[in-house]
C-alpha cells in the first residue's frame, strides 16, 4: 500500500465500498461505534448519473443511471464518507463507520487487520473466481488469425 | 466539529417550505418554522433552515460574515455556491444587520427578468407589534399590517422606499428571530414609523 495517507484513504474507501455487505458487517461486529457518534449524512438513496466514451473514442455521452447510497458519519474528531453502489442502506453506514475510525491514528492498525486486509482477500478471490469462470469460457476460432 | 443538518431532509424542508410560501403570501406576519436544524456561529437556525430548504448547487449565496465552520457546513448540507460579491448572489445572509451592506448592493433583476433578483435573509433582533412598530400595506395584507422589527440599521427603511420606485425590480426580504420568519416582498409598502 501507498505510504501518502490520502491515497491509503482513497484505497480503503474503495475497498469498503466495493466489498460485500454481509461480509463487512461481519468484519465490523467487533468495533463497537463511539459513543460520540453524529450522523451528519443518515445514508440516502439517489441516482448517479455515469458518463463515458463506451467505445473509447469519440466524446463523453451519458449512458446510465446507477443507484448510489451515500452517507457521512462523524465519530470524535474524524469524519467518515462512502458511498456505495445499490440501495443497501446498511453498507453505507457501515462503510462511512469504517472510514471514520480508519482515520484514527490509534484504531488504524487493528481495523487493517482484522477489516481491510480480509476484505481485500475476498475481493481478489471474488475476482480470481470471476476471471477463471471468463477464461474457462474462452472459445478458440481457429479460422481467425489473431494478432499475436 | 461539524454538526447535522435536517434529521429528514426531504419532509423537514417541505414542512419549512410551505411555511416559507405562506411568509410571503401574507407579509409582515411572523410565522413559525416548524423544524430548526443545527447551526453553527454565527448563523442562527432559523435561517439555516430557510439556506437548506431553498438552495442547492444551483444557487449562490453571499454570506456577510463568512466563518470557515458556517462555510464548511453550508458547503457539505446544501452543496451550495459561495458567491464573492453581494451583487451576484442569489440568496444574502445577514448575520450582523448594523453593518449590513446598503439595499441596493444586492441584485434587483432586469426588466426582461425581474427574477433574477436577490432574496436577503437578515437575522434581527425580535419581532414586535406596539413599541416602534411600523405599518405595512400591499398584496397579502388586508388593510394595514403593524409589525415592529428590532436590531435594523439606521435608514433600512428609506434605502427600501427608495428600492420602490423601481418595481418590478427589487429585493425580497426574510427576516427571522429565534423560530420566526417574516416575508416581506418588494411589493409591501412600508408606510412609516
Amino acid at each position: 500500500m501507498d505510504t501518502s495517507p490520502h491515497l491509503a484513504r482513497a484505497q480503503w474507501m474503495s475497498l469498503l465500498a466495493q466489498s460485500d455487505p454481509a461480509e463487512l458487517a461481519a468484519a465490523m461486529d467487533g468495533f463497537a461505534p463511539p459513543a460520540d457518534l453524529t450522523w451528519l449524512r443518515p445514508a440516502q438513496t439517489g441516482l448517479y448519473m455515469l458518463r463515458g466514451r463506451v467505445g473509447g473514442t469519440g466524446p463523453q455521452f451519458n449512458f446510465g443511471e446507477m443507484t448510489v447510497t451515500r452517507c457521512s458519519v462523524q465519530a470524535g474528531d474524524h469524519i467518515g464518507h462512502a458511498w456505495v453502489r445499490g440501495s443497501n442502506a446498511r453498507h453505507a453506514e457501515l462503510a462511512a463507520l469504517a472510514d471514520a475510525l480508519l482515520q484514527d491514528g490509534e484504531q488504524n492498525p487493528s481495523l487493517c487487520r482484522d477489516v481491510i486486509e480480509p476484505l481485500r482477500r475476498a475481493l481478489h478471490r471474488r475476482r480470481d473466481e470471476a476471471s477463471r469462470k471468463a477464461a474457462a469460457s474462452k472459445v478458440e476460432f481457429f479460422t481467425v488469425v489473431r494478432g499475436e | 466539529m461539524m454538526l447535522s443538518a435536517f434529521a429528514n431532509p426531504v419532509f423537514d424542508s417541505q414542512r419549512n417550505f410551505r411555511e416559507l410560501l405562506q411568509a410571503m403570501a401574507r407579509p409582515a406576519a411572523p410565522r413559525e418554522l416548524p423544524v430548526l436544524p443545527p447551526s453553527p456561529a454565527p448563523i442562527a437556525p432559523a435561517a439555516m433552515a430557510i439556506l437548506l430548504t431553498l438552495c442547492d448547487a444551483t444557487t449562490s449565496v453571499w454570506l456577510q460574515q463568512p466563518q470557515p465552520t458556517a462555510v464548511d457546513h453550508l458547503r457539505f448540507h446544501a452543496g451550495l455556491k459561495l458567491a464573492e460579491r453581494p451583487e451576484d448572489a442569489d440568496f444574502a445572509l445577514i448575520t450582523d444587520p448594523t453593518s449590513m451592506p446598503p439595499l441596493d448592493a444586492f441584485a434587483r433583476g432586469d426588466l426582461r427578468y425581474p427574477d433574477r433578483s436577490a432574496s436577503v435573509i437578515v437575522q434581527v433582533a425580535g419581532f414586535g407589534a406596539s413599541h416602534g412598530a411600523g405599518k405595512f400595506s400591499g398584496p397579502g395584507i388586508r388593510d394595514v399590517e403593524t409589525l415592529a422589527i428590532e436590531g435594523l440599521p439606521h435608514g433600512f427603511w428609506q434605502q427600501r422606499a427608495e428600492l420602490a420606485s423601481q418595481l418590478p425590480l427589487g429585493v425580497d426580504l426574510y427576516f427571522v428571530a429565534a423560530h420566526q420568519v417574516v416575508g416581506l416582498p418588494r411589493t409591501t409598502r412600508w408606510l412609516e414609523g
